[in-house]
Parts: structure tokens; sequence; C-alpha cells
């Protein structure tokens, strides 16, 4: 069985013209259509939103991501403080959930599309199955990353009593936002193509 | 399905120039990485120098809520509260902000602000409902430091506040309190910063603070005396009753005054941190200072109602000490109760007197207590004096009295011990005594045996009377009745002879009247004559009518 990669040939994504595969980038000799570089641009676009993501990981992780005032306290809560205080009131159903949906998918997809890019990009021929599988999953839970920027956008808006209680965003919202949308940016700009394209087909 | 030749296939149109182009999606990184280490930047410089401070209770302070306040503003915040390693204290550990890490010097000031109620205002009201917080006073110094212990109280005095603090030191606190005011004329000047017991126990120490410019009016001959409340006295002077102000009734407070001035002793400003004593009232205060003290013991036979500590001592009506204390003890050989008066008395208190009798003893080239052992030989004496009748107070005077045996004045311990007499009321007492003793021993019982015996006697005497005088009266009575009528009947013919109008005696005297009233008239005509012509009786008699 061969692939049209392994074939060195590609197809024109609009008019399906079967053509050699062209180095660099080229457009379609019969309509005219731009024919992007499977495998190079696609993982550079990916890495470079990733490192932006991972670099952002830190402030958002690290900076109070909520002001909360309630008279007379005031209290600044962290990503991980704000799980901690929760489980430590009792709800940790819910620390669970707000760990779950702030630090471990965000975590793991900065993970698993790191490790998804390094080998795509070094070719490997380590198991393309499972790494497509793998993809796939990252595309699921992507949309569950967002809850922390949910909740704290919501509070703001709901809690606002003046001088007795207020919730403010705190610096790591922005961050942390932008960590959401850069992964799931990186995850739709890797092509899991890039899996199958392996070494074996290079002669 | 034929194979393909993909040679046969067509060449996609090769962009010739546009390799460069993947380099703009790397700027998301870019800005990315920039934006973390801008952050980063950031928040490292609004975090300064972490300090540890250590607490004896934690009382009101939080983690992360607790904060560090200068001037009431927000200079850092408490990140941890820990044990410290010997279990006594706590440690807070505190973050300062970026830029207040010059509030870290070795002698800054750290305590914790609590709502507090006191006598002289309420203060920290705001931590009530926003919790306790650090209050800091920053020190003067230059180098930093990193682990303080806290105040347990708010320090009364700021650094940033201009003014001196003194010493006091007082034997009782009173309703003294920190922030309680002390008075200059009656003004407000200061206020009280600290207040405690000495450790040992034995006195207050108190430190007022005298803002400026007045902390430069205070001189050595200043004195300070306690004006809480209203000074209500039972004392041998009688009722007394001094307030300083309306307002130290209620909260407590010092006054200032200031001696006479002493040509001896100009008055020289007072460094601040100068130790002054703290009296009970302004009459102390005002006394001349104590400098010298002079212990005494005194013994007396008599119980002494009324003394105790705080009774006065005075010489010669001048309050010279305090009895200190009074116990009463036995004399097993004598098998007799006595008490011993423990008193201090200061000397200079004389004045003159004593500064002319120390110029005395130099003269004399006498020490002092040979001049004490003077005044002892010229009677000077202890002595229990009544000072009000009413409220049963006494007081002791030290006095030289006539007719004392001779003593010797002894010392023990440091200690002079002066002779008593005993005197006033309590003389008076023993006078009545020896009087009701002396009546005591009259021999009431003999005296009225003797009574009866005379009585006795007298009737044995009247019944003799009766018996045997009597009759022989009644015959001397007899005897005169007959001499009295003989006497009557010579009276009567007596008066027969003289009484008669023809009686020879009767006519003779007539005549003889008769003859001296001629006489008598021929006088006065001499008279009148002699009155209007006195001449006649150098020239005689002119011639002329003849007086009549």
């Amino acid at each position: 069985m061969k692939t049209a990669d392994e074939l060195g040939v590609i197809a024109c994504p609009l008019c399906e013209l079967v053509m050699r595969s062209p180095d660099g980038d080229a457009d379609c000799p019969r309509c005219g259509q731009f024919l992007p570089r499977v495998s190079r641009r696609g993982i550079g676009k990916c890495w470079a939103l990733v490192i932006a993501a991972v670099a952002l990981y830190f402030p958002a992780n690290v900076l109070p991501m909520m002001h909360t005032e309630q008279f007379p306290m005031h209290r600044d809560d962290t990503i991980l403080s704000g799980i901690k205080f929760l489980w430590r009131e009792g709800s940790w159903e819910l620390a669970v959930l707000v760990f779950a949906a702030s630090i471990l998918v965000p975590l793991t997809k900065l993970i698993v599309l790191g490790f998804l890019l390094v080998t795509s990009s070094r070719r490997s021929t380590w198991r393309p199955r499972v790494r497509t599988k793998m993809y796939r999953a990252l595309e699921v839970i992507g949309h569950w990353s967002m809850l922390d920027v949910f909740v704290v956008s919501l509070l703001t808006a709901v809690v606002q009593l003046g001088r007795f209680a207020s919730v403010e965003p705190g610096p790591a919202v922005l961050p942390f936002a932008s960590v959401v949308v850069l992964t799931m940016l990186a995850s739709a700009s890797f092509d899991p193509r890039t899996i199958w394209m392996t070494r074996r087909g290079e002669a | 399905m034929s194979e393909i030749n993909v040679d046969d296939l067509p060449a996609p149109n090769v962009h010739r120039h546009k390799r460069g182009r993947p380099a703009a999606i790397w700027i998301v990184p870019l800005i990315a990485i920039a934006a973390a280490a801008a952050l980063a930047v950031r928040t490292y410089l609004r975090t300064g120098p972490t300090i540890k401070i250590k607490f004896e209770s934690a009382e009101g302070l939080t983690v992360g809520q607790s904060d560090v306040r200068y001037k009431n503003v927000p200079v850092g915040k408490i990140t941890d509260i820990d044990i410290s390693d010997d279990l006594e204290e706590i440690v807070a550990t505190v973050e300062l902000s970026r830029g207040f890490a010059k509030l870290a010097v070795e002698d800054t000031r750290f305590w914790v602000e609590r709502p507090r109620i006191g006598v002289g205002g309420v203060s920290g009201l705001s931590t009530l409902l926003s919790g306790a917080f650090i209050g800091v006073d920053v020190g003067t110094s230059k180098k930093s430091a990193a682990h303080f212990i806290g105040l347990e109280k708010p320090p009364g005095i700021l650094r940033d506040q201009g003014g001196s603090a003194f010493r006091l030191n007082a034997q009782d606190g009173g309703s003294l309190a920190i922030k309680s005011p002390v008075y200059m004329r009656r003004e407000q000047v200061g206020s009280i910063s600290d207040i405690a017991l000495a450790a040992d126990g034995k006195s207050v120490e108190i430190e007022v603070f005298i803002e400026a410019p007045y902390d430069h009016v205070i001189t050595d001959q200043a004195v300070f005396w306690n004006a809480s409340g209203m000074d209500v006295t039972l004392d041998a002077a009688g009722l007394r009753l001094d307030t300083q102000s309306i307002a130290t009734v209620v909260a407590g407070g010092i006054a200032i005054g200031f001696r006479p001035p002493d040509p001896r002793h100009p008055a020289k400003p007072a460094k601040a941190d100068t130790k002054f004593v703290l009296y009970d009232d302004r009459a102390h205060a005002m006394a001349t200072p104590d400098q010298e003290s002079l212990a005494l013991a005194m013994r007396f036979d008599q119980p002494l109602r009324g003394i105790g500590p705080t009774t006065t001592i005075d010489f010669n009506g001048v309050v010279m000490g305090n009895v200190d204390r009074v116990r009463l003890g036995y004399d097993s050989t004598t098998r007799a109760f006595y008490s011993d008066v423990d008193a201090t008395v200061y000397p200079r208190r004389l004045g003159d007197a004593y500064d002319s009798m120390v110029l005395e003893g130099q003269q004399l080239g006498r020490s002092g207590p040979e001049m004490l052992q003077s005044l002892v030989a010229r009677g000077l004496r202890a002595q229990v004096r009544s000072g009000n009748l009413l409220t049963g107070q006494n007081f002791i005077t030290l006095a030289i009295l006539p007719n004392q045996r001779k003593t010797e004045v002894a010392m023990r311990d440091g200690t002079w011990i002066v002779p008593t007499a005993r005197g006033g009321t309590d003389l008076i007492q023993d006078q009545i005594a020896n009087i009701v003793a002396k009546v005591d021993k009259i021999p009431f019982d003999a005296i009225g045996g003797e009574v009866q015996d005379a009585a006795k006697s007298a009737s044995a005497l009247l019944g003799h009377l009766d018996r045997d005088v009597v009759p022989d009266t009644k015959k001397m009575v007899d005897q005169a009745q007959l001499a009295m009528d003989a006497l009557r009947e010579g009276l009567a013919a007596i008066r027969d002879n003289v009484a008669a109008a023809d009686s020879p005696i009767q006519q003779s005297a007539r005549t003889t009247l008769e003859e001296l009233e001629r006489a008598a008239f021929s006088l006065r005509g001499l008279a009148d004559y002699l009155k209007h012509h006195p001449e006649t009786i150098l020239r005689g008699r002119a011639s002329g009518p003849e007086p009549h």
C-alpha cells in the first residue's frame, strides 16, 4: 500500500487534479489554487503557537486569577489556590472539575501537541494510529478548557456590590485565555496528515 | 487499474521567491514570550523584600488578608504565619511591596493594630471591620533588617512626631493608661506613651511624651504629679479635694509644674529620657526635692491608733516625711507590748533651718549624727499628737521638749533610733487615769467606819450633856433670871431720875444748851463781819455800825 506522499504526488484540494509534489509553495496548474505544503508549514505554525502557549502558561498559573473583595476580607486567588480553597471548603466535586478544566486539559493539550509535533517533524514511525487517536481526543477535550475564564467573567459581571463584595479579574485571566486560545489554534493548525508522512516512504 | 507514471503528471506552478513567508507565524510566540516576561518583571517589581516578625499571638491576623500599613497605607501583606521553633511565639512572614523596602530597617517597630478601647479614647476602630493589621513605625537606622520582634501594643509615640520622651517612676499607676493626657498649666502638652510595672514589681514605670516645642520647657526643676481623678484626702489636715481638669477625672492624667526658682540650683533644660519621680499629688511634688533621706525608728509604748503608712512626721510644724510602717512588738523581759514605727524623713524639707544647721555643724566640726545627738540631748523627742479630733487622725511630731532625761541616740542598720515621749491627748488620758487611780485609792470604807465611830461618840456626848449638864444649866438660868430682875430695877431708878422735868440734871442741861446757842449766834456775827471787812484783822475795827 502506498501513500500519495510516498508516490510523490498530491491532489489539488479544489479541482482534485493529481500532480507531482512540489518543492516549496506552488499553485495548481489547472485551477490556480494555492497548494499548502503539508509537512513543513503546518508543523512550523503549530510549533509557534505551542511555544507561545507554553510561555503564557506560567503567568497564567502563577499570577492571581481572581480578586475577591468580600467585606471585610479580600483575597487574591491563583488557579491552584482557588482549587485548594474549594477543596478545603468541601466542594471537592467543583475542585476536581476546575482542576480538570483549568489545569489538566491545557497541560494535556500542550504535552500531547508537543509530542505529536516532535514525532511528526522527525517523521517518526511510532504508531501513527495511536497518534491519530490522540489528536482526535485533543480536539474533543479542547472545548472545555475555557471554564476558568468563563467563571471569572461571569462572577465579575454578577458580583458587583460596591464596597461590600466584588470580584475582579486578576492579571492571570488574559494569559490564561491566551493559553486556551493558542492551544486551540495550535491543535487546529496541526495537520494530522503529517503523522502519516513517515520516513519509510522517503528513499 | 493501470499504474500511474508520476512523471506524466502535471507539475504545479512552484512559487520561486516565497520561502520567507513561514516567519510570520513566529511573531505569535515572540509576543507571548514578551508578554510573559513583562508580567514576570512586573510581578517581581511589585514584590519587595520578605521579612519575619515575631508576635506573641496571631489574634486577628490572617494569611493573605492582613496587611501591613504605614500611615494607613498598605505596604505589604502577611504571606505566612508560623509558630516559632521554641513554640513560644508566632512568626508572621510579611511580603513588603516593592518600593517599601526602606521601611524594613533595624529599629523599625511593628505592632498588631486591634480595636482598643481605653480611657484615652477608642483606637483602631476600623480594624473591627477590616480585621487586624500590622502597624509600622519606621526606624531611623540605615541598616536594613529581615527579622523583627513585634510590639504587643501600639507605641505611644511615632518617630515622626516632634517632641521628647521622659521617664517617670511612680509608686502606683492610678488610673493612668497609655494616651492619658499630660498637662502643663492645665493645657495638654503630651500624653503617656508607655506604662508598665517595673520588672521588680516595686514601682510603675511610665514614659510620657511631650510634644514639641513644650519638651524644651521641661527642666530639671520640673515636677510631675498624678492628676488622675479626684484626689480626696482625709488626713490630719482635714478634707481636701483636688482635680486637674474634668477630663482627668474621667481619663486620668499627669500634671507638670515647676518648683519655685531656687538661686542655688538654677534650672537646666532636661534631656530626653531624663528620669523623674511621679508624685501622688501637687503638694508632694512641690515640696523641696527629697534628695537626702534619713531613716528613723521610734518605739512607742502606747497604742498607735491612727498612725500608719503615709502618716506625716513633722518638725515644728514642717512636714518632714512619712511613716513607712508600724509594727507591734512584745518585750518578753518587761512583758509589755510596744509599737515600732519606721519612718523616712527628708531633712532638706526644713529648708533654711537645715542649711543653717549644716553650716553650724561644719563650723563646729560636727558631723550630721553628732548634730542629731546634740538635738536629742537638748530634748528632741518623737511624740504622737492628735491632728484631727474629729477623724481620729494622728501624726508624729519631732519636738524639743523640756525636762527630758538625757538619752543617747543610737544607730542600727543605718536607721536612727529617736527616743520618744508621750504627749498630746495620750498624756491627758494618762493624767485622767492618774486622777481616777488616786480617787480609787481613797479608803472610803475606813472613812465610813471612822465617821460611824465619831457619830457614836457624839451620841454619847449628847447623852452626857443631857444627863449632867442640862440640870446645872437650868440652875444657872434661874440665877441669871434673878440677876436680870435686879438689873432691871436699878435701870428703872436711873430712868426715873433723868426723865423727870424738874430733876436737877435736866435743868442744868437746858441752861447749858441755851448758853451754847447764844455763843454760836455771836460767832456767826463775827464771821460775817470778817467776811465783809477782812482788813479789820490787821487794822482793827473802823468806826461804823456795829455788826449785828
